[in-house]
């Protein structure tokens, strides 16, 4: 049974000893982990074991209590989401992300909106984005719906795409997805998983949050597993077996599987 | 399928549904009253609607941003009170400064609201149904309610003067909608008006300043409260402490009725003006039929009711197709 070291040269982000409790409650213990660049690396756990905070610390929108982060060789000291996005870091929410009265093109700008004109008047130069919009999307969905409707009348699967589209456009470097396809039905899951396959294509990093065990076989490279707030260990996909990840999940495995 | 909204008849009637009633509308009335299309009944329903109009321009982003504004009405009271105290003070030279006061009362206001609401957090409803009921409440104490007398004749020319027989107060309307209508539909102010009406949390995430568009939205509503105000007074050189009473449900009615609903994140500038004077040609109507004033806010209340069920109606007729 191999174990990729957490060693390895390549990793885009690297954690180290990160702590986080909120009041009493320890959501983080020693947390020491990498992601490798290029590659979708899965986070697993059972509720509460700390996923969600882990990517929250990761996307600036909580600072650890103690713990060092570097990102793209750099140390990283997020203050806020914006300053994330700044370097290179997209979230993809489960249902927060999208306007549905804005359109699909309205969305993939919003924030980063093209203007003309005199400075102070912000000027939309809406056919600027509505030509680029196209592009934006194209270059990661096959089918992608129509740019200039509203995203209200999409379906669920189209604007998960959307939305991950959007996070991979904008010179992003890691993508974080907290159950990118949680509510999603075969076909819509399959589309949406086409997309993250397209990300890494184009040389994206993706860090993903799933419960669904056949997904993280399907689409990543290797699995962090965690419980408790720690990390139990890193198996790479080729090496691994969905009962061996079951156990760490649970703790059937704490005593074998550890490498933190 | 998806975009089955954008064609069909319920598509039509539900985009259009306000310009087809406001045309027929005046159809009905050019063809069953010989002194509804004369030039003096047409510039009295400009008059008459331009200052509701002015402050429903405003309201139009605060309900597009999922909010509205109760104290446009209080506000348009203090705006003419401040005006024309300083106006009758000061004299003609005062009346730059009447102006000015007027503006400044009233963004005094509108900042509050701003704060509370973007800021503090505090629901639309009542944070202005507070600042509404403060405002009259210290005009009445500011002026004993009774009413000021004196503003310079001159004033007058804003309020009841005319250029090339268009009156003054429909040509300062025009210019705030047109205004207001660029901003709303071309800038990422206004773009960001929708963002905010439609997801707030979403246009947060993607680092809009939600809180300084909601803000910017109160402030805005309250300079239009003050153009109204100061343009009331230019219609009587005067200013009574009871004016603009329910002013608010007027404009928020004629906001809704030109088709932004109250969730907020729809709704277009052009519906608002159709809107406002809807419910203008109607009043104008019943006068001109002889039926008494008192039927008036009748009509305003159905045909909001009416404007709002058809809008509910269409759209479940949509999602059923």
């Amino acid at each position: 049974m191999t174990e990729s070291s957490a060693e390895s040269p390549d990793a885009l982000l690297r954690i180290d000893r990160i702590n986080k409790s909120f009041g009493a409650v320890v959501a983080l213990k020693d947390v020491t982990l990498h992601i490798p660049r290029g590659q979708i690396t899965g986070l697993v756990g059972d509720n509460g074991a700390g996923k969600s905070t882990l990517i929250k610390i990761i996307s600036g929108v909580l600072k650890p209590d103690s713990g060092a982060i570097e990102f793209a060789g750099k140390r990283a000291d997020f203050g806020s989401p914006a300053e994330a996005r700044e370097q290179g870091i997209e979230t993809v929410y489960q249902d927060l992300a999208l306007a549905g009265n804005l359109t699909v093109w309205a969305n993939l700008y919003l924030g980063r909106e093209v203007t003309v004109g005199p400075k102070f008047l912000h000027i939309l130069d809406k056919r600027a984005m509505l030509a680029n919009a196209g592009r934006m999307l194209g270059r990661f969905v096959k089918n992608a719906p129509p740019i200039d409707g509203p995203v209200e009348m999409l379906s669920g699967g189209q604007r998960q795409v959307v939305a991950i589209a959007r996070a991979g456009a904008w010179g992003t470097k890691l993508i974080l997805m907290d159950e990118p396809t949680a509510a999603l039905g075969v076909a819509e899951t399959k589309a949406v998983e086409d997309v993250i396959f397209e990300l890494k294509r184009h040389g994206l990093t993706i860090l993903v949050i799933s419960h669904n065990l056949d997904q993280i076989f399907r689409i990543t490279d290797g699995v962090w597993v965690m419980r408790r707030g720690r990390i139990i260990g890193y198996r790479e996909k080729a090496s691994t077996h969905p009962d061996e990840i079951v156990s760490m999940i649970t703790g059937a495995a704490a005593s074998t599987g550890t490498v933190a | 399928m998806i975009f089955a909204r954008w064609s069909g008849l319920a598509g039509i009637a539900q985009r259009h549904g306000v310009f087809v009633v406001f045309i027929a509308l005046v159809a009905l009335m050019v063809a069953t009253t010989s002194t509804f299309g004369t030039y003096q009944n047409l510039s009295n329903v400009l008059s008459q609607n331009s200052i509701i109009g002015i402050i429903a321009c405003g309201m139009t982003f605060a309900i597009i941003l999922g909010g509205f504004d109760l104290s446009v009405g209080s506000m348009t009271a203090l705006a003419s009170v401040v005006g024309a105290t300083l106006m009758i003070e000061l004299g003609t030279p005062g009346i730059p400064v009447g102006i000015l006061g007027a503006v400044a009362a009233c963004l005094l206001v509108g900042m509050t609201n701003g704060w509370l609401i973007a800021y503090l957090g505090v629901n639309p409803f009542v944070a202005t149904l507070g600042t509404m009921t403060v405002v009259r409440g210290l005009i009445y104490v500011a002026t004993n309610a009774s009413p000021r007398f004196g503003v310079p004749y001159s004033f007058t020319t804003l309020g009841l003067g005319r250029i090339l027989g268009v009156p003054n107060p429909a040509i300062l309307f025009l210019i705030v909608a047109l205004l207001l209508g660029f901003v709303l539909h071309r800038t990422r102010f206004g773009h960001y008006v929708y963002a905010v009406g439609g997801n707030s949390a979403a246009s947060a995430q993607m680092g809009v300043n939600t809180a300084r568009v909601r803000f910017a939205v109160y402030v805005l509503v309250s300079l239009c409260a003050a153009v109204s105000g100061i343009i009331l007074v230019g219609q009587t050189a005067s200013a009574t402490p009871q004016a603009a009473l329910g002013y608010e449900l007027t404009a928020i009615a004629a906001v809704i009725v030109g088709g932004a609903p109250l969730g907020g994140g729809r709704g277009r500038m052009t519906g608002t003006i159709v809107g406002v004077f809807l419910l203008g040609v109607v009043a104008n109507g019943l006068n001109l039929f002889g039926v008494s004033p008192f039927w008036q806010p009748v009509a305003t209340g159905l045909i909001l009711i009416a404007a709002v069920a058809f809008d509910g109606y269409s759209k479940r007729a949509v999602v059923a197709s």
